[in-house]
């Protein structure tokens, strides 16, 4: 117990904890779009494809979240119009982003002179070296997200619900597919640090899909899939602590082991009541 | 003759540049009754997209000589995604407009109307069940009160009848009945019998269209315009649809 309240001294843990929050939480809204519409290889791609702006950027010397940004939201707007158009199959387009940024990335990589430290930590996340100006743009980003969903909650599902519909009823359907797409990737982005980009679309999914045993109601979802979102990721963090292990992968692990854990008392549930009706 | 609501001149559409639907031309009245027929394929959702303006013309003009109607619209089910996590009074709801401003939300007002509809429909039980959970009566009848709450003056329904069991196809011709006095309805449907009954007027919608400005269908007609339908029709009552022109 002792170790457990010792390890709120290291600022370190604090800011994770504080990111595993603030992740989760921003998350929960932008998942709960991805998994409503069906988009989780769309927003795959994205993530990967932002690999080759973070080796561009550790080439050309800049800021490697600038380049995963710029790349990002170029491959989610690219994506949106590719699906708007219709003409190119779009797994195969999203497939082909996909690789090629992480081609891309690794190329630069390999050209940039020297070591590049900090690559794994984007694979992998680095959630222990989060500094507070991150936070601070977490918070103010989650904090944008949710005015918005809640001043255009109506406009915003109805068009990823039933597009055709929402434009005869005069809602800007693809100023709102695009702006989403860009807010994707910029959620994404910032989150590749928590858990890294092999791992970030696990944490836009499984809270989302833990808390749609619960609910589906598009505005219930959001609230749940953080609660869920938080719970798994902070015992990641701690498990990752105490066991000496890759936090990324830690906190995914525990998210998925929470969804198994909650799916299977629900199955026992309905088990036990078809057994006594 | 009184103003049309939409009047189609000789309009071709289609996707990817490749035209389903060629050189037509149609006029809708604020009293008509059109069932659409044709063969799969043969364009009958094209037709209504082009209404909509889902979809532009190639060539020709959509026009609205008295300003663009109300329109309800009922989608095929085939469109719709029943896993969405959305419920039925926020499926209702989405047929509303909301009062212009910052924020976009239904006034109360617009809210109890979405609550009247949904008891009108006896579906005020099912209010908070997400889509998924329904029958497919009970989707239709959802979706038709979407189409109907913001009082259209034009109805677009796409083969209503789809998915659903006998009893409520008859609620839904019932219900139909009842409205048509006052609006515009256009209704696509594969089953022709169950149609001919009710409608004023015919569409065949196969590459072309082809009006005709009764509830009757000749022989001829059909095989003209290639409209191979069920001819023999199932209602409650049975009927005839195949007559012969007077004149």
């Amino acid at each position: 117990m002792t170790d457990l309240i010792s390890i709120f001294e290291y600022q370190f843990f604090r800011h994770a904890m504080a990111a595993a929050v603030l992740t989760s939480i921003l998350a929960a809204m932008i998942g709960t779009y991805i998994v409503s519409r069906k988009i989780v290889f769309i927003s795959g791609g994205i993530t990967h494809a932002s690999f080759g702006g973070i080796g561009m950027a550790f080439y050309m010397g800049l800021n490697p979240f600038f380049g995963a940004a710029v790349f990002a939201v170029l491959t989610a707007l690219g994506i949106e119009w590719i699906s708007f158009k219709g003409k190119v199959r779009e797994d195969s387009a999203i497939a082909i982003l996909w690789s090629l940024g992480m081609a891309m990335g690794i190329i630069f990589v390999f050209l940039t002179p020297g070591y590049t430290p900090d690559l794994m930590s984007f694979l992998f996340g680095s959630i222990l070296s989060v500094g507070i100006t991150e936070l601070q743009l977490l918070l103010l980003f989650c904090v944008f997200m949710a005015l918005f969903y809640m001043i255009f909650y109506r406009p915003l599902v109805y068009s990823a619900f039933d597009p055709e519909f929402s434009k005869v009823m005069g809602i800007p359907v693809a100023f709102y597919r695009y702006l989403m797409a860009v807010f994707i990737a910029l959620a994404i982005v910032i989150s590749i640090r928590t858990v890294g980009i092999i791992l970030v679309l696990s944490l836009f999914t499984i809270p989302q899909i833990t808390a749609m045993l619960f609910t589906r109601s598009f505005a219930r979802i959001i609230p749940l899939a953080a609660l869920w979102g938080i719970t798994g990721s902070v015992a990641g963090l701690f498990a990752a602590y105490f066991f000496d292990i890759p936090t990324g992968a830690s906190m995914i692990f525990l998210l998925t082991l929470q969804f198994l854990i909650i799916r299977g008392v629900f199955l026992i549930r309905s088990l036990l009541i078809r057994r006594v009706s | 003759m009184s103003t049309p609501l939409v009047k189609l001149e000789k309009v071709s559409t289609g996707y990817d540049s490749k035209a389903v639907l060629r050189d037509v031309s149609l006029e809708i009245h604020p009293d008509d009754f059109i069932g659409v027929i044709g063969p799969n394929g043969g364009g009958k959702t094209t037709l209504v997209k082009v209404i909509l303006g889902i979809l532009p013309p190639f060539k020709g003009k959509v026009r609205f000589p008295s300003g663009k109607p109300k329109t309800g619209y009922l989608p095929q089910a085939s469109q719709i995604d029943r896993t969405f996590p959305i419920n039925v009074k926020e499926l209702v709801s989405s047929g509303l407009k909301a009062p212009k401003g910052w924020f976009p939300h239904l006034s109360r007002k617009q809210r109890q109307k979405v609550n009247r509809m949904l008891e009108e429909a006896g579906l005020e039980n099912l209010a908070s069940k997400p889509i998924g959970d329904l029958s497919g009566g009970q989707l239709q009848k959802a979706f038709l009160c979407r189409a109907l709450i913001n009082q259209p003056q034009l109805l677009i329904l796409d083969e209503p009848n789809t998915y659903v069991d006998k009893n409520f196809e008859q609620e839904l011709y019932a219900w139909l009945k009842k409205l048509s006095p006052d609006k515009a309805i256009m209704l696509i449907s594969h089953d022709i019998g169950t149609i001919t009954p009710m409608v004023k007027s015919i569409a065949c919608v196969n590459g072309g269209l082809h009006y005709h400005p009764s509830n009757q269908l000749t022989e001829e007609v059909m095989k003209v315009y290639n409209c191979p339908v069920d001819v023999i029709a199932h209602g409650p009552i049975p009927h005839r649809v195949l007559k012969t022109h007077d004149s």
